[in-house]
């Protein structure tokens, strides 16, 4: 997945559409923004500077989908966690979880949620859930596995036409197809000819945290040398008190 | 009333003080059970932990006290394999705690998982490559060790030695002692290690990140090492309140004095290889992972005393204090050394628990601090009030302490002939 | 063999011993793992046959064209329609969930309907002279508007109300420089589709005082003390010194004068936060009218509808004539305050609201009646601002209201004695009939002149979620426009601050009206992306003054009122602002000066 941060606007559809995907539970009143899940968040960052040379950006960030050295893979007691081959999706299978929430305490980049619940929605509103992805209970772990149903469907599209490879325009994660900016692109990185490969490609593009060796398959990219500054770890000097 | 249960020759308080003592200890445990009852059957929403802190004060205590229930294995390593014999006076003792160290450790962990009855998921589909696994399948391990050992100690009970199979079935036990102390501290050679190994391969949080040999990471011996150092150090300080709660005298002057030769030996140990290892981090380690290590103390309120603190102020004094012939004769001494010693260990296990977890990873991150709800607090209020009432139990019915009944009479001995000579 | 108990007890041994080496006990382990993944009480998603049907959101003007993934005839999840030619398949955020609306915790499931009636007919019949029936629409443009208008033409004394409509629309892709004085032009203004198709066409110059959403996008942010808009106007026209503006406005010389060269590129657009008002004026001297902004077109209306009430603004309408208010609350769009209302309700006037929500003018209303809302709602959307054509879209129902509605329209019509007619039928007949314009139809993937289609298709179509859109006539000139009053010299934010009321009132969401799907949590509460609408953010300096932390429970007071709200702390307000979500009650307490200061509870 490519990422222009130069396009994001903060808008949160990704978000949303990402919860409406995965069925995934408003929280109860009590919940914070430490206890909600959000397999995508976006988050505001800054230059660090005050007002009036203050500038932000958002950056969505969800799970960065590591290579096989993903964190996450290894520290699984119960092989819950793998990455596929085939695709190199880092899935995550709830059935199978636990709930040690050593993944959650691996993970750099905190994209990784607790069912700190159970799933509640308002009476009635159940009947909008995704017949593709089953809920969740509490006590599991759950993150971004890239719409892996909507892989499926594809997969499934494509064998009943008679064909080995999957049509690229059928499989689309809900938050590329919701972004109305087109700051998320989505497609195969092995593939030199598509625009994610190409957009990986570029000088202003980086990953998160890359010195820690995690191989993220998110590439984000700015024009703005502060926001390429992210990529790197956090600097006590900027201290900033973010919202909440 | 239930003094045909009292080992001969020993004396315990009357059944009245006796369940006066265990009264607020159940009820603490009644409620902490409670505490437990609601996290099982509300969920962990009843915690404070959340998605930055997925460990909390759970995780932090249970490898703090399966830390300190290292003296079990190392007693037993010491007295069974390294023929050391003076340490037959506290085995027994040693072992009671590592049983309920380690018992009330799983029990924690079990209402600290979100799906307690998929806990055989770990058993059954391992993860080789996962140091928890690791830990899992050692440490159940070492849990039936440890009541295998602790059998004996229940079966020598003057009541059930009256019963003859169990009079040669514990016979038969002690025959194992060998064995079990051998697979004792190998077990706990690796699930010491797993425990720090747990943090040292994060590599997705630089702060707990360690190079190592083949797989295992540097924490996996400092954990190892530094249980190993605190374990008689426990076991002495244990030992102590017990003989001041009994206000009965135990075990020889000179058992205190060879524990704290041994803790602070291992301890001096220790304190060198973390030395070292700290040195790695600051230097290689964890700028080659992009993080500056000086970036970790600007976080208020972890500055740098708190490394200070664990490796100077709570490792190098005290094990300076028990390796110094002249102070280790003194109690005080002894006991406060030992104390510091717990409390070192402690911290680390809190600087690797918590702090790993309260330090931003990402730039724009925040340092996130966390204190735990009531319902935690009380949970592990019960692990700790099963401990007390379990050691309680073993103590009045069982004999832990075999010096116990010699130093009783030669004690006695001794006011005859003072009262004898004070006559004449 | 003979059967002994050993020889039973060695068959068995041996039998259970051979089992193991067998798949069958390994089988039989793991799927016992079953029972624990998933507990009663978790909900299953229901199955059914998955179709895709075609719509148009009714949550804002924009009225984006919607594809529903349907289970069964239940929409589960919405898109947009990607080749459609303004809205370019985006969805904002509340359009992505709306269709968990109908099933809202919050929402009204009843009404006094009978006693409404009563009650309304009786004041009608009762009323003193000069006593007014009136029709509050909070979106107007739509079919359903004409009815009350043609209502209130019929009735003796009756009136049409709407908050402001500007008589133009905005044709953002002829634009090549966008000055725009606060409207959030990346984050809620028109139809994000259409805005974020043009983007690359045009170079945007935001003046605010905070740096929102849109002022983090565009090309160059003028951070402005609040109240000095005109400064900046005239700047950029040439009218004052640059350097006499940047000491004006606190901002740089080297900005302002980067501003002023942007504007060379082309045609240039002004915008204004308040979509009513627009720096008419301003736009007129760039030379803006013709090209950028233009007049506003409307989908042909049946002959008969001719005879309309024109629309009257609120603060024209003669202080306490009304003596029955019908307000029409059931799309979200505009909210005028209370407090400008109540001065032209007669002593005894009752208020009937149409609305599927308690938090706007349910609170002052006597009579709360449910409306249908998206996806449950059959009426058209009205135009946006930057919709240029004329358009006509019917937003389709998906579902049948699941709890009993009235339908505004009817009521209306009844009380006034209008025949009960099918209106959207009537208008799709009347476009059809004046022959303009295209059909694009979403289901069948492809558009089509009016003329080519009969009017029974093209009903069928428009019911399907198709669209008609006539971009035929050339653009006018909104010579005959109102432009508003508002000059650019009118303050947008308040120069003016009292000791009492220290800061600036600035809205940092777009204001929506009505209910917000539950799931908004995600932004609001689980990820403090947005601010929701019992929250204020002050900037380090005002909470630290006042004694606030983080998260302390505070009260928000204006010279009109009070509101309890929540406070958080961002870095990103500059001192001397407070910014506030939009929503019906904090909207109340705004004045003619956005004041305000918050206290610590």
């Amino acid at each position: 997945m490519s990422i222009d941060i130069d396009k994001c606007n903060g808008c949160g559809a990704c978000m949303m559409a990402c919860a409406v995907e995965n069925n995934i539970p408003p929280m109860p009143e009590s919940a914070n923004d430490r206890k909600g899940i959000t397999w995508i968040r976006v988050y505001k960052v800054d230059n660090h500077r005050a007002y009036p040379e203050r500038r932000t950006a958002f950056v969505p960030v969800l799970c960065q989908q590591c290579g096989h050295d993903a964190p996450c893979v290894h520290v699984c007691p119960q092989q819950a966690v793998d990455v596929d081959p085939e695709t190199g999706i880092v899935g995550q299978m709830p059935e199978r979880c636990l709930g040690c929430r050593y993944c959650m305490v691996a993970c750099p980049y905190h994209a990784r949620y607790f069912n700190w619940w159970d799933p509640a929605w308002p009476a009635g509103m159940e009947k909008t859930l995704n017949p593709d992805v089953s809920p969740r209970m509490r006590g599991v772990v759950e993150k971004c596995n890239f719409c892996h149903g909507r892989w499926h469907a594809a997969q499934q599209k494509a064998a009943a036409a008679g064909q080995r490879e999957i049509d690229a325009a059928d499989y689309v994660p809900a938050c590329v197809e919701a972004c109305p900016t087109g700051a998320l692109r989505f497609g195969d990185l092995n593939d030199s000819s598509t625009e994610v490969a190409q957009d990986a490609a570029r000088p202003e593009s980086f990953r998160l945290l890359e010195k820690i060796g995690t191989e993220p398959k998110i590439h984000y990219r700015s024009q703005r040398d502060w926001v390429r500054e992210i990529a790197n770890a956090p600097h006590p000097d900027g201290k900033d008190e973010h919202r909440g | 009333m239930d003094k045909e249960f009292i080992t001969r020759g020993l004396r315990r308080s009357s059944t009245g003080r006796f369940l006066l003592w265990i009264l607020p200890w159940a009820a603490l445990l009644v409620f902490g059970l409670y505490c437990a009852g609601l996290c099982l059957v509300k969920g962990l929403n009843q915690t404070n932990m959340d998605n930055r802190f997925a460990f909390g004060l759970w995780i932090f205590l249970d490898l703090t006290v399966i830390a300190l229930g290292a003296g079990a294995f190392l007693t037993g390593f010491l007295l069974y394999i390294l023929k050391i014999d003076e340490l037959h006076a506290v085995i027994n003792s040693a072992v009671v705690i590592g049983v309920v160290c380690y018992s009330g450790a799983v029990a924690a962990l079990m209402v600290d998982v979100g799906q307690p009855l998929r806990s055989w998921f770990t058993f059954w589909y391992p993860n080789v490559h996962s140091m928890l696994t690791e830990v899992t399948f050692c440490i159940s391990c070492y849990l039936t060790v440890l009541l295998i050992e602790y059998l004996p100690i229940v079966l020598r009970n003057r009541k059930l030695h009256d019963v003859p199979s169990f009079l040669v079935f514990e016979h038969k036990l002690h025959n194992l002692v060998y064995v079990l102390a051998g697979v004792g501290t190998f077990l706990s050679f690796f699930h010491q290690g797993s425990l720090g190994g747990l943090y040292g391969v994060l590599r997705g949080r630089p702060f707990a990140f360690r190079e190592g040999l083949a797989v295992w990471p540097s924490t996996f011996f400092l954990f190892i090492l530094s249980a190993a150092a605190v374990g008689p150090s426990f076991i002495l300080l244990t030992t102590k309140l017990v003989e001041t709660l009994s206000r009965k005298r135990l075990v020889r002057p000179a058992v205190y004095r060879l524990l704290a030769r041994v803790s602070g030996l291992l301890l001096s140990v220790y304190v060198l290889a973390k030395t070292v290892d700290t040195l790695v981090w600051i230097n290689r380690t964890s700028p080659g992972s992009g993080f500056e290590a000086w970036q970790y103390y600007s976080w208020k309120p972890f500055g740098t005393w708190i490394l200070f603190a664990e490796i100077v102020v709570f490792g190098l004094l005290p094990a300076l204090v028990m390796l110094t012939p002249r102070l280790r004769m003194h109690t005080g001494w002894l006991v406060t050394a030992a104390a510091m010693a717990c409390c070192g260990v402690a911290l680390n296990r809190f600087v690797m628990t918590v702090q790993t977890l309260a330090l931003p990873t990402l730039s724009f991150d925040s340092f996130v601090s966390y204190y735990p709800s009531w319902q935690e607090i009380g949970t592990f209020l019960a692990v700790v009030a099963y401990g007390v009432l379990v050691y309680s139990f073993s103590f009045r019915y069982f004999s832990l302490f075999p010096e116990e009944r010699e130093l009783r009479l030669e004690a006695a001995a001794r006011e005859e002939e003072t009262a004898l000579a004070g006559r004449y | 063999m003979t059967t002994t108990r050993r020889n039973l007890l060695k068959f068995v041994g041996g039998g259970a011993a051979g089992a193991l080496l067998t798949p069958a006990p390994w089988r039989l382990i793991t799927d016992t793992a079953l029972w624990s993944e998933n507990w009663p009480g978790i909900p299953r998603p229901a199955r059914g046959e998955i179709r895709a049907r075609f719509t148009h959101c009714t949550l804002c003007p924009a009225g984006c064209a919607v594809r529903a993934r349907c289970v069964g005839g239940q929409p589960v999840s919405l898109t947009g329609v990607k080749p459609h030619p303004i809205g370019h398949g985006a969805l904002c955020p509340w359009g992505l969930v709306g269709h968990q609306l109908p099933y809202h915790p919050a929402r009204i499931r009843q009404g006094p309907v009978k006693e409404a009636i009563v009650a309304v007919a009786r004041a009608i019949a009762q009323r003193g002279a000069g006593e007014r029936v009136a029709v509050l629409d909070l979106r107007p443009g739509r079919t359903v508007s004409w009815t009350y208008r043609r209502a209130m033409a019929v009735m003796a004394g009756g009136l049409y109300l709407t908050p402001f409509q500007p008589a133009y629309a905005i044709d953002l892709a002829a634009a090549r420089t966008v000055v725009s004085f606060g409207a959030p032009l990346f984050d809620g203004w028109g139809t994000p589709g259409n805005v974020f198709a043009a983007r690359a066409n045009f170079r945007l110059i935001q003046v605010e005082p905070v740096e929102s959403r849109t002022a983090a996008l565009a090309d160059i942010w003028l951070p402005i003390r609040p109240g000095t808009e005109s400064a900046i106007a005239s700047a950029l026209t040439g009218e004052i010194a640059i350097a006499e503006a940047a000491r004006a406005t606190g901002v740089d010389e080297k900005t302002l004068g980067a501003a002023k060269e942007a504007m060379a590129a082309g045609p240039v657009l002004a915008l204004a936060a308040d979509p009513g008002v627009t720096p008419g004026n301003w736009n007129a001297e760039l030379g803006a009218l013709g090209r950028t902004v233009v007049a506003r077109r409307e989908a042909p209306v049946p002959e008969a509808w001719k005879k309309a009430a024109p629309s009257t603004a609120v603060s024209a309408a003669p202080d306490r004539s009304i003596r029955v208010l019908l307000i029409d609350e059931s799309l979200p769009g505009g909210y005028v305050p209370w407090q400008d209302i109540e001065p032209k309700l007669a002593p005894n006037a009752a208020v009937v609201v149409f609305s599927s929500t308690s938090e706007g003018y349910a609170r002052h209303a006597q009579y709360v009646l449910p409306t249908a809302v998206y996806p449950e709602t059959a009426e058209d959307i009205g135009p946006a601002i930057d919709t240029v054509a004329a358009v006509f879209r019917i937003a389709a129902p998906l579902i049948a209201p699941v709890v009993p509605v009235v339908n505004s329209g009817e009521f209306v019509a009844r009380i006034a004695g209008l025949p009960q007619t099918d209106a959207l039928r009537e208008r799709a007949d009347a476009i059809h009939k004046a022959g303009r314009g295209t059909l694009i139809d979403y289901v069948a993937a492809k558009s089509k002149p009016v003329k080519e289609a009969t009017a029974d298709d093209f009903w069928k179509a428009l019911n399907q979620g198709g669209c008609w859109m006539d971009d035929t006539e050339k653009q006018a000139a909104p010579g005959k426009l109102e432009l508003a009053a508002a000059v650019v010299g009118r303050p947008l934010t308040s120069p003016t601050l009292h000791d009492e009321l220290p800061l600036t009132v600035v809205t940092a969401e777009p204001g929506r009206g009505g209910l917000e799907s539950p799931l908004m949590s995600k932004l609001e509460r689980e990820s403090n992306l947005r601010l929701s609408a019992n929250r204020v953010a002050l900037s380090k300096a005002d909470a630290r003054a006042n004694g606030i932390e983080n998260g302390s429970r505070c009260v928000f007071e204006t010279a009109r009122g009070r509101l309890s709200v929540v406070a958080v702390i961002d870095a990103g307000v500059p001192a001397g602002v407070v910014e506030v979500a939009g929503g019906a009650r904090m909207v109340d307490l705004y004045g003619p000066n956005r004041t305000a200061r918050v206290v610590r509870v």
